[in-house]
């Protein structure tokens, strides 16, 4: 009989996310397995003792899945676990912290695909604003739009300081150019879309960012993207379901369109799923992280 | 393919029940997840991300499970996981704090047909006593009871405690509708003078009811005790006694045992955590499983046996 597959869910957090936990099961893995309030320096040993059990082709029915809130912190884990493999003992590994990874991608994609779309350009180049830029998902937006030619400044609702932070530890970890700032009024918000290409609204669900008003400061906004799916949505005028709607209250600007929060959770939700699937599939051990998670985010969208 | 049935099983403890575990594989359960040390604020978070990565018709196969020991801890996170929901989005849930919904609704069943059968008679009106009745068993047994009619005390070695754990069980299980009082063992002499059942649900080891005070008990019917350790919690009684005449009794008295109320505790845990899988998929609405269904669930069972 074929082994069980079983995908190990290390969670520096008290509680593994259920909503990944779903997705993994009904991505087919057929067992479990939740370990919580895990810390880096058990990563070795969790790992050699998940590898070292099933023999070379069990491995390959081995997967580990890292969770938890912080980006950085998963990335550091996948590091670990990266490193304590022992070829050919040696399994898969998925990295999504708070869907951040996954969520961000399906962001990123979907809006390059509108400026394909609509304006028949890339990211390359555009200016790019990621308001709630200072949360996973918002990081996670700025660093792979960054790392896919896009000059991107992510944006702190209240704190310069935590802004500079986030943008030097992410520049330095992934490679990627974030600019920061500090955006607490509407002045400083209109000032900051006035030059927008594109804008990346990723705050707090339930808190809307962007109004009319501000909207109408903009002058070559030309695709904007929300995943805030609790009303009062994040950018006025941008309805969960759109996916290239017209951007009514971008009064300035030509042909802008907006992607809201279903549009991007639909994308999420099939790129989580194949890409927990292909750990299962796959012949040879496959580490998949947010620059994964984009290029098989672009792919779902051809 | 068919989604494969999740329970995400929540504890306040450090661990989950093996106990619970088991019964729910054993229920068609297929993946069984585990939520340790889960504090009432975390709920409504662990509650949203439950439903939100599956359709209404994947949420037809998931299920919450709410353990731990506490019976005030798992009533509120059960009220708390319920107004955390979101039409469509909704499940089944079942509250069920260190087996005692369960263990409890067996027990008074079980107590309630014996005294129809031997004594042709109800709870309604009688005197209770839940002998040990501080921990989360005596508890519900006495919220159960008071339920069915019963004049329901709550008798432990301190009366103080007695007395503030009979407030909170009417106060929080009872919605104020319930008067269970509050009594201490030095008293049992004079309180089995009335008494019509006892129900022994203190900790393993302890005799609760002496063959003195069963001597002494003129009016007594039933006697349970849900201690499966010898000494048994009541003198004379044995785990397997279902409805036995107990030894020394001068009222006619029967007895139930550890054994007896296990099995329907065990067969009434089954069917709840069966139903939650099944209700939705049978089109039924989402069931939040507390106490007073596991006591339905066990009289039903009781009938139809």
């Amino acid at each position: 009989m074929e082994k069980r597959s079983i995908l190990h869910m290390l969670d520096p957090m008290p509680h593994n996310s259920p909503f990944d936990i779903n997705m993994a099961v009904d991505a087919g893995f057929d067992l479990i397995i939740p370990y919580n309030n895990v810390k880096l320096e058990e990563i070795t040993g969790l790992v050699q003792d998940a590898i070292f059990s099933r023999g070379p082709t069990g491995v390959k029915r081995t997967a580990i899945f890292v969770g938890g809130r912080d980006i950085g912190i998963a990335m550091e884990i996948m590091e670990a676990a990266k490193k304590a493999m022992v070829p050919p003992f040696e399994v898969s590994i998925f990295a999504d912290p708070s869907g951040a990874f996954t969520t961000a991608a399906a962001l990123v994609a979907c809006i390059e695909k509108q400026l394909q779309e609509k304006h028949g350009i890339g990211l390359e180049g555009c200016r790019s604003v990621v308001f709630g830029g200072t949360g996973p998902v918002g990081i996670a937006t700025g660093v792979i739009a960054s790392l896919n030619g896009a000059d991107v400044t992510i944006v702190d609702h209240i704190s310069i300081d935590n802004a500079l932070e986030k943008a030097t530890e992410y520049n330095h970890r992934c490679d990627a150019s974030l600019k920061a700032t500090f955006a607490s009024s509407d002045a400083d918000k209109a000032r900051l879309i006035s030059n927008a290409d594109v804008v990346f609204c990723t705050a707090k669900a339930g808190i809307q960012v962007l109004s009319a008003s501000i909207l109408a400061d903009a002058r070559q906004l030309k695709v904007a993207g929300d995943v805030n799916a609790v009303p009062p949505l994040g950018i006025e005028g941008i309805r969960r379901s759109h996916f290239g709607a017209p951007l009514i209250h971008a009064t300035g600007c030509n042909g802008a369109v907006g992607v809201g929060a279903f549009a991007v959770g639909d994308i999420k939700y099939q790129l989580q799923n194949k890409l927990l699937a292909e750990m299962l599939s796959t012949e040879t051990p496959v580490y998949l992280d947010f620059r994964d998670a984009f290029q098989r985010a672009r792919a779902l969208l051809k | 393919m068919e989604k494969p049935f999740i329970l995400h099983m929540f504890t306040s403890e450090k661990n989950l029940s093996p106990f619970d575990v088991n019964m729910a594989l054993d229920a068609g359960w297929i993946s069984t997840i585990p939520y340790t040390n889960v504090e009432i604020g975390e709920v409504q978070a662990l509650v949203q991300d439950t439903i939100f990565s599956r359709s209404p018709s994947g949420l037809k196969r998931t299920g919450i499970f709410i353990g731990g020991r506490s019976a005030l801890t798992a009533v509120e996170m059960l009220r708390v996981a319920k107004q955390s929901m979101f039409a469509p989005f909704e499940l089944c849930m079942l509250a069920d704090p260190s087996g005692a919904f369960t263990t409890a609704a067996a027990m008074v069943a079980l107590v309630e047909s014996k005294l129809k059968k031997h004594h042709n008679t109800t709870l309604e009106g009688k005197s209770v006593l839940i002998m040990g009745g501080t921990g989360p068993v005596g508890q519900i047994a006495a919220v159960l009871s008071a339920n069915a009619g019963a004049r329901t005390r709550i008798v432990g070695r301190q009366l103080e405690k007695s007395r503030s754990v009979a407030e909170t069980c009417n106060r929080e299980f009872g919605g104020g509708k319930i008067h269970i009082e509050g009594d201490a063992d030095a008293n049992k002499p004079t309180l089995i003078q009335t008494a019509d059942v006892v129900m022994a649900t203190g900790a393993a080891g302890i005799q609760l009811l002496s063959a003195e005070l069963i001597a002494a008990a003129p009016l007594l019917k039933v006697a349970a005790d849900v201690n499966a350790v010898p000494p048994s919690g009541i003198a004379g009684l044995d785990p397997h006694h279902d409805g036995t005449p107990l030894a020394g009794s001068q009222s006619g008295a029967v007895s139930l045992g550890a054994l007896a109320i296990g099995n329907v505790k065990y067969q009434t845990q089954h069917i709840l955590l069966e139903r939650m899988r099944n209700q939705l998929l049978d089109g039924g609405k989402p069931l939040f499983l507390g106490f007073e269904e596991a006591f339905a669930v066990a009289r039903e069972y009781l009938k139809g046996r």
